[in-house]
Order: C-alpha cells, then structure tokens, then sequence
C-alpha cells in the first residue's frame, strides 16, 4: 500500500474535574477521564484524519492499521497541500505553584463555596458557581521523528449572580481561568463584586442605540482584538479568501498608535509549549503601528500565503488541528485613562464581555458589553445596560484614535469549525470614533 | 477496532455500583463517523472515527455523583470517581431512578438502514453542493458532507434497558462574492431528506445577491425572522427560560408565571419526543417521554423537569432529561414553534436569514441586540434589494407578546422546527 508523504499523532490523555455549587448547595462534583488521539496522514494529495479511542492501549501493530485507514481516506482528497518549513521545537513549560491536582477536592469545594456565599448578599435572588480543571499530558509524535510531551493543568472558577426587584432581574458574572495553579484563594471580593454590580445593573438603564463615540475597557477592546483582528488574521481564512485582510500585507489598515500581537509564549491562559503540528510557538505581531505586518499560520498556510508565522495551530484533544489565536492583545499606547475619557467628550464607555462574533469574510464583527455608563462633557454619568457593538473591520480600525496605557489581560475559551480551545484577549482602554453602538433605549 | 464487551461491562459496575450505592445508572454510547471538508472548492480533508463512552451515576443516600470514561479498562476508576464525587454533593430528595414500565407513545424511526457509511457517498454529497453553487457567480470557500450511526444504551440497578440507534448525515456550503458571504447546511437522520444540490445552490444565492448590498437608515420596522435567525434567537433565549431548574432557582424569565397568558395568543411551543430528529420513547434517565405542551396559545403552561430537578423541588419528572457530556440535564427533543399560520411575505419587510452574536443575548431579561446576516427587503413573496449591515435591538419576550404571523412553512433544523416569524416595528440601527 501506498505510504503516507508524512504523518503525526497527537495523543491527550486527561482528567477534567468540576463543581458547581447553586443557592449554597453543592450541585454536582466529580471527575472524569479521556483518553484519545488524532492521527493525521498526507496521502498523494490531502489530508487523511482518523480518531483513536483509548489511544493508551493501542499496539504497534494496531497504530499501523489506523494509518492505513486513514490512507483510505486521503485517497479522496483533491487539493494538493504542501507542509510549509517551521522549526519544530517545544518551549520549557513553567512550574506550577500549588497544582490543582495534589489540593483535594474538599478543599476546591469549600474554597468555592466561599466565594458563592460572598454573592449571597441583600437583593440578591440566585447564585451559581462552578470551578472547572483539565488536567492531561499531550504527546506528539510525527514521521520525521520528532517527539514531544508535556503536562498541563488549566483551571478557573465563575460566580453568577442574579439580582431580584420588583419582578426585575438583572444577571452579573465575574470569572478567571489560569495555568498558573489553584486561584481560588482569598477570591470572596469576586462573588461580591458580581453581587453588587448585580444590584446595581436593576437601576442602569437601556442603552440608546446608534453612531457615537465609545470607550472600550480592557476586556471589551480585547474581545475586539480577538474577533475582529485576530480572527480576520488567521491563514486559514486568507487562505480561503474569507478574511477581509487577504492581500493587504504592508498596508497601513489603522492609527500608527495601535499594534496588534498573538503570543503564544506568554505564560497566560492560550500558552502552549508547542502547537499541534509540533512546531516551537513565536510571538507574532499582527499589526506594528497601524500597518498589516504578519498572518497567523500553520505548514499548509504557511507555505501556500507566507507572510507571517508558523505555531499557530491548535486544537482540541480529538480534533484536526486548525489555525487559531493563543494570547492576542493590543500592546499599550501613551494615553491614560481619564484622557481617553476626557477625549471622548459624548459618547459610551462599555465595560465587561458577553461574547462576540465575527464574519471575517464580510468584515463585520458583533460584541455585546456587560455593562456601561454614558459619557458626558468628558465625565462619566448614569450606568447603561444591555450594550453591544458592532461593526466593519476595516473602517473601525481607522476609528481607533487612542490606545491607553493599562494593558490587562483576560482568559475565555474561542470557538471555530466546532471546536474550542483556550485563550487569553488583552488591551488597554481604547477611544472609538463613530462607533456603532446597539441598545433598545430611546 | 472495538475489542471489548459493552455488555459484560455494564453488567459488572451495575454489579459492584449496587454494593457501594444506592442505585446505580450506566449509559454507554458507541458510533461510527465520517467526513470530509472542503477548502475552498476541493476536498482537503477525509477522515473517520469510531468513538465509545460510558457514562456511571450513582445515587447513596440522595447524593449524586458521576464519572465519564471512553477507555473500557477505566470502568473501576470511573465508578469510584463517581462515588468520590457523591460525598461532596449536598444530600437531596431522591425518589428513585425509573424502572421498565410503560412508554406514552411510539417515536419514529431515527436509522436509516440504507445509509452506508462510505467515501463515495460524501464525495458525491460534495459534488452535488458543488454543482447548486455554480448556477450562480461566487466562490465555494469551504464546507463539506459527513454521515454517523450511532447506538445508544441506558441501564439501571432497577431493571430499566433501554436502547436506541441513530444515522445522521449532513453537508454544509460557505460561499463568497467580494465581501459578501453565503452559507447554508441542512441535517437528517435520512440521506433521501437532504438535498446537497439545494444547500449549495441556497449558499451561493445568498452571497450572490447580497453584492452591492445597500444601507438602512436607523428607525424601527417591520421584520422577518427566517427559521435560521428565529432558532438562534428563541433557541439561546426562551427554551433556558422553561426549564425548571432555571425557574426553581430564580433565574427565569418565566418564573411566577406559570398558568398566565404573557406571550401572544396565537404562539405554541411544544416538545414533541416522537416525531423529529431527536425522537424517542424514554429520556436519558429512562423516564418515559411524553408531549409537552410549553407554551400554548400564550400561556405558560408546564416547565420542563428531569428527575434531579424534580425530586428537589417536589414536582414532577417531564421526561426531559438529556445528555451532552455524561451527566443529565434539562432540554427538549423536538421542539416545534406554532403560531398563525399566514402569507407574511406580502407586506414589505426587512427578511433576516441569519444574526451574528446571538449568544451574547441577556439570558435573564431576553434583551438582545445583535448584527444582521444576509438581510433583504423583501415584498410581494420576492426577495428586493440586500441589506449590507444592521444591528437589530429588542427583547424577546417583549416581541413574543406580539407577532404578527408565521410562516405557512416550517423549517426543521435539527431538532427544532421553525417557521419564518413575523414581528412589527422592531428597532434596527444602520450604519
């Protein structure tokens, strides 16, 4: 039988622990475990992908039957893909103070409960809180004979809370995910942080929708980096002409203040020691001084669009490896924030995330803030609520007048092709002009 | 290349689960899936996989644990993660898991036995999508046709087996024309109820004729939501609202609500476990499953509730456990939108294939404000000239108080079955 041009294996076996805990009681608690690997073969033309259940227990003998497989699968495969030269490599993975996995789950139990009974405050109608931890060991190999392994152990908590007047509710959320190990210590201050903000949302009022100026906290702008930069950037989508930044390399798409960077180096929530093809992570910058600098790329896109950098693909652990985002930020400017603020003069400053979307291919992004307050002769006034944003990738980035010097970094999870893999979104304060702001106040 | 017995397995933890708890539960799941992706318009990637997973809960003493394992060898360690996991949850109300007695109805088949899992049948999926997508002048950007059986099997320590099978195929086309994007995808558990050559023809209209979109003036108009945008809307706001937990717990709209007309009169929404993609005749805790009238004619009429949720809060199991990731929770299996029936495509009216950032709606009030996808005036049962880029703003529940019809046809996506819905003088902000 025809042999493979080339083949790697990336094997996750793990255990993912949760609790949540709802109204002072603990719900549900619990381990389980996953063991599996994606084998993927380069057949005459394409790529040939099979899922290994129970990878762990697989012979030789049997590893060699899937790449046959696999092979039968290459065979229908029509596009002629090359593998892109990228030093492959792994970065040391730092020490982990205090493992999640050596602290019993009493302790993560009661740690959590904590932090939920914190949000059990005057006004408040309900409290959820769940902690999640995913602890596994990656292992890579490929037919060149390159072989990697590294453990890692990511974990976060979330609180909920709901707050109750009158038949009115209104819902605030505060959360944080790390590498770093268990950071449920001393977390009280966040569940009474989500109460308050909480009972604070019932008197906000409903956003008026329209075109204004608008400042973006740090994770707010972070979440724009990500949907509307980040994902545009990726070479998968330029490869396939779905990114409104395809062939605009060198030119300047934005204010000399803003440079966009994805590092998957950093020691942040999207780190990673390697990237699942097995190539050693770079730090890329998207965007230097307001000019279109690099693509984010895996071998295939590296090699067929070029301009910009290998190590960017991921996945999750059963899953084809596509080009994805790691640690994505806007890297600080030189104005503060009461400037920022002050330059606004009439508008909206949007703080918090509820999530976005993007259509990359059309340039048009949507996020929705948790929460805001107008901005009036330059000074904050009255809370709003229910406030989302959105806009054309392009001619938003021009609108980007000032970048602030407050970078802060948050940890969420991204989605795309139905799968989702951890990530880190960062910037300082930015100011908006003509910003599409929505809201269904009048 | 599935070398174990399921059976002698879940014979055994039901076996030794019964020695360490009080009732044991064990679902195991096992299925064959295939695909292959499009880049741009060629295959790039073909691959399969044959996956297997058990799932153990335990209940002693009205406290709840449960593990997932997909390695067989794992079986003790994933009982025992269970029964770790049941010390620390609270003690509830527990009245017993269901045993074998009777269903309340008959589900249609889900298998389609002439479905054969092959390279060949994607291929020629793909060449179909291909060959819809050229009648009209845009670029294929990706996609792609996949095909899956599963069989699934629930056991209890009170006698309860039941298990069913599943076939699924599906195929998907994203398209492009300069800035402007086309998708469409449809699913079936029958290869003959999809018509690839359709979706790709659907995927390239869209993108077609939304070239040289034009602008809309902020203000507030007269919308249609298609099946598509209606799902993501009512689908990520509305179902969470009746599920019994969210409403036990003081987080639902809904809550208080029970038995009062708050929604529009002509509005139905209703679970229909027999008849759809998602059909069966026990959830997955085994509890019969049974027609749930959710909403009708406006009024909240019952929540939905699985045993662990009933059993807390002294009500009822509706039978609408289900399974994403080992443990049960609350959802539906058909759900199907009903309200007056009517041409709706007269009238002038701002048509919505698809929104972006339906997920960012607020869960607890149903305010939302999201971007349009595809958007089109839309006249006299034609399509008039596109709509480049708007945000639509409102509250669902708000807009539920008053629709102005529905769509003479449903689309089924998945397990929901949708109409086009009509709504009048709704906030849309232009660029």
């Amino acid at each position: 039988m025809e042999e493979p041009r080339y083949y790697d294996i990336r094997h996750v076996c793990g255990v993912s622990t949760h609790i949540d805990i709802e109204n002072g009681k603990i719900d549900s608690a619990g381990s389980s475990f996953s063991d599996s690997a994606i084998l993927r073969v380069l057949g005459r033309k394409g790529w040939g992908i099979v899922t290994i259940e129970n990878f762990s227990s697989r012979t030789k003998k049997e590893i060699n039957g899937f790449i046959s497989e696999a092979m039968r699968f290459a065979s229908v495969t029509e596009e002629e893909i090359v593998l892109g030269d990228a030093p492959s490599g792994m970065l040391k993975v730092p020490k982990i103070d205090g493992n999640p996995v050596d602290i019993s789950l009493e302790e993560k139990c009661s740690l959590l409960q904590s932090i939920e009974a914190a949000a059990r405050i005057d006004g408040i109608i309900s409290t959820r809180a769940g902690y999640s931890e995913g602890s596994s060991t990656v292992c890579f190999t490929d037919s060149c004979g390159n072989e990697y392994s590294y453990p890692v152990c990511r974990s976060g908590y979330g609180i909920n809370a709901i707050a109750g007047r009158n038949g009115d509710m209104q819902a605030a959320r505060e959360s944080e995910r790390t590498i770093a190990g268990l950071n449920m210590y001393h977390k009280e201050h966040k569940g009474l942080e989500a109460a308050e903000r909480a009972l604070k949302l019932l008197d906000a009022a409903p956003a008026k929708g329209g075109k204004m100026n608008a400042v973006l906290d740090q994770e707010l702008a972070g979440v724009f980096a990500h949907e509307a930069v980040g994902h545009a950037s990726e070479g998968d989508l330029v490869k396939e002409g779905i990114s409104v930044l395809k062939g605009r390399i060198g030119e300047r798409i934005g204010d000399s203040s803003l440079s966009v960077v994805d590092d998957p180096t950093l020691h942040e929530f999207g780190f990673m020691p390697l990237d699942a093809e097995g190539v050693m992570p770079k730090r890329t910058e998207i965007i230097k001084s307001g000019v279109l600098n690099a693509y984010l790329h895996n071998r295939q896109t590296l090699a067929l669009i070029g301009d910009g950098d290998a190590g960017h693909a991921r996945a999750e652990s059963d899953a084809v490896p596509q080009v994805r985002m790691s640690n994505t930020y806007i890297e600080n400017g030189d104005s503060s924030y009461d400037e920022i603020i002050a330059e606004c003069r009439s508008g909206v400053l949007l703080k918090g995330s509820r999530g976005g979307q993007v259509d990359p291919g059309r340039g048009v992004f949507q996020f929705n803030a948790e929460y805001g307050y107008v901005i009036e002769n330059g000074e904050l006034a009255g809370m709003i609520r229910d406030v989302s944003l959105s806009g054309d990738i392009l001619q938003t980035m021009h609108n980007i007048v000032l970048c602030g010097d407050d970078l802060r970094l948050n940890q969420g999870y991204c989605g795309k092709g139905g799968q989702s893999v951890p990530v880190t979104d960062g910037s300082p304060h930015i100011l908006l002009k003509n910003a599409v702001v929505g809201g269904q106040g009048v | 290349m599935c070398d174990f017995d399921s059976d002698s397995i879940i014979d055994d933890i039901i076996r030794k689960g019964q020695k360490i708890a009080d009732e044991v539960e064990v679902v195991y799941g096992t299925g064959k899936f295939i695909h292959a992706s499009l880049k741009g318009d060629e295959i790039g990637e073909a691959g399969g996989s044959e996956s297997w997973v058990f799932g153990i809960r335990i209940i002693d003493g009205g406290r709840i644990g449960s593990s997932t394992t997909n390695n067989p060898l794992k079986w003790e360690e994933c009982l025992d993660a269970a029964k770790a996991g049941s010390k620390f949850a609270d003690a509830q109300e527990w009245g017993g898991l269901p045993d074998a007695s009777g269903t309340t109805g008959t589900p249609e088949s889900r298998f389609d036995e002439n479905l054969v899992l092959d390279s060949a049948y994607l291929t020629a999926n793909i060449k179909e999508l291909l060959n819809g997508a050229s009648e009209y002048n845009v670029d294929v950007a990706g996609g792609g046709a996949s095909a899956s059986s599963s069989f699934y099997k629930l056991t209890n320590s009170n006698g309860l087996v039941y298990e069913s099978v599943r076939t699924r195929t599906g195929a998907s086309l994203e398209t492009i024309s300069g800035t402007s994007t086309g998708y469409e995808s449809d699913s079936s558990c029958f290869a003959d109820r999809i018509d690839p050559y359709d979706i790709g023809k659907k995927a390239a209209y869209l993108a077609a004729h939304s070239v040289d979109a034009g602008e809309i003036d902020s203000g507030s108009y007269d919308v249609i939501l298609s099946p598509i945008a209606a799902a993501q809307l009512i689908g990520g706001i509305v179902v969470p609202a009746l599920s019994g937990k969210n409403v036990k717990a003081g987080r639902s709209y809904f809550a208080g609500k029970l038995g009062e007309k708050w929604l529009d009169g002509s509005f139905s929404l209703r679970d229909d476990p027999f008849h759809g993609q998602g059909s069966k005749a026990r959830d997955a805790e085994g509890v019969p499953a049974r027609v749930l009238d959710l909403i009708k004619d406006g009024v909240v009429n019952t929540f939905c509730y699985d045993l662990k949720t009933a059993y807390k809060y002294g009500e009822q199991s509706t039978g609408s456990a289900v399974r994403s990731d080992g443990s049960p929770s609350i959802g539906f299996h058909n759900l199907y939108f009903e309200g007056d029936r009517q041409v709706i495509f007269d009238e002038k009216a701002l048509y919505i294939h698809d929104v972006i950032g339906a997920h960012t709606a607020n869960g607890i009030t149903g305010d939302f404000s999201v971007e349009t996808s595809n958007a089109t005036w839309r006249e006299g049962g034609n399509d008039g000239d596109a709509v480049r880029a708007a945000m639509l703003s409102g509250n669902i529940f708000e807009m539920l108080k008053s629709i102005a019809g529905v769509s003479k046809e449903s689309r089924e996506l998945g397990n929901v079955i949708m109409p086009s819905v009509r709504f009048n003088n709704i906030r849309v902000v232009g660029k």
